[in-house]
């Protein structure tokens, strides 16, 4: 009966102390390793502050704002928007954006293909599509006026939006969708 | 893009965040698990889940997922074995908290340990005091080792 298995000779590398226990303790190691957990805990402690002050969205400075010059027309929004995680943006419009009772609004596809737009509230009187977005006509009579659309963006990324009402110079803004 | 690759992207990110954070956490985690640490490793394991799971609740996602868990958990076992500073980062080295000439009272403190834990394993073992105490190791996997004096050896209690 033949043995082919490949052999190695036993030997003790394992570092010993007092020459005579095999403990292997690599204290520069551990100490390289302490000083690493320092920065990690720090790293921690940093992207909780972020997430509490809102930098990763759905918090205080993740909201943000956009108005035509003459404030007719304005756009609450969340600049930075977690992927899969709903928010709300607020078109509102001032006396100067409203006539003959209603209300034009158009919404660049974007805001639908990007950041998901899932209802939008109250349900206009009607909709055109075309021209890279969608005409949404909604009643109104007079003094100001708001409109939500419900967002829950799927896919990661820094998307463009553009939503601009009749009468009124577009709005332009960017969100970052973080995964 | 596919939508395939988020969700295995997703797996091997959320393994890579669970290994470093258990390994920053603290190596009591695998071992000796009180009810603080069975907390600490549920929840661990329900919040990643989500994140990693998100809207696909499928049995595609979830066994690409396990696929991709395992292929990492064998990549990195590899890894291990091939390199002996890959085996430090991922399992840490064993640490002497106290040796003849006393305690090691800096790595108690930076492990978070107390001497009462190694007094606790030294009763196990029989040792009546400290002074039975040759050397106690805080072993890789998370475990107090304790090495009894030879009788002979025996040091004075001050």
């Amino acid at each position: 009966m033949s043995h082919n298995a490949s052999l190695k000779p036993v030997g003790d590398s394992v570092p010993k102390i007092d020459n005579e226990l095999a403990v292997g303790e690599d204290l520069d190691f551990q100490r390289r390793w302490w000083r690493f957990e320092k920065v990690v805990w720090g790293a921690f402690l940093v992207i909780i502050i972020c997430d509490l002050v809102g930098l990763f969205g759905r918090g205080w400075l993740a909201r943000a704002e956009v108005s035509t010059p003459d404030k007719a027309f304005s756009v609450e929004y969340e600049w930075i928007e977690r992927a899969n995680t709903s928010s709300t943006m607020t078109l509102r419009f001032g006396t100067a954006a409203i006539r003959d009772g209603k209300v034009d609004v158009y919404v660049s596809d974007s805001v639908v293909q990007d950041l998901g737009a899932e209802q939008i509230m109250p349900q206009p009187l009607m909709s055109v599509v075309g021209q890279g977005g969608n005409v949404y006509r909604f009643p109104a009579n007079g003094g100001t006026a708001s409109v939500r659309i419900k967002l829950q963006p799927v896919t990661p990324g820094i998307h463009v939006f553009r939503v601009q009402s009749a009468g009124c110079v577009p709005v332009t803004a960017r969100v970052y969708v973080l995964p | 893009m596919d939508p395939a690759i988020p969700a295995i992207l997703r797996a091997v990110f959320g393994y890579l965040f669970l290994v470093l954070t258990v390994r920053v956490v603290g190596r009591r985690l695998g071992k000796q698990l009180t009810p603080f640490e069975f907390i600490l490793i549920f929840y661990l394991g329900g919040l990643t889940l989500t994140g990693m799971v998100g809207i696909e609740a499928s049995m595609v996602n979830a066994i690409t997922q396990i696929l991709t868990i395992a292929l990492c958990h064998r990549g990195l076992s590899a890894l291990r074995v091939r390199s002996s500073t890959a085996m430090k980062l991922l399992d840490g080295v064993p640490l002497i908290l106290m040796e003849t000439r006393g305690w090691r009272t800096d790595t108690l403190r930076r492990m978070m340990v107390q001497d009462d834990d190694v007094m606790n394993v030294a009763r196990e073992q029989g040792i009546q005091d400290l002074s039975g105490i040759r050397i106690a190791v805080l072993e890789a996997f998370g475990q107090i080792n304790v090495v009894p004096c030879a009788p002979q050896q025996q040091r004075q209690n001050p």
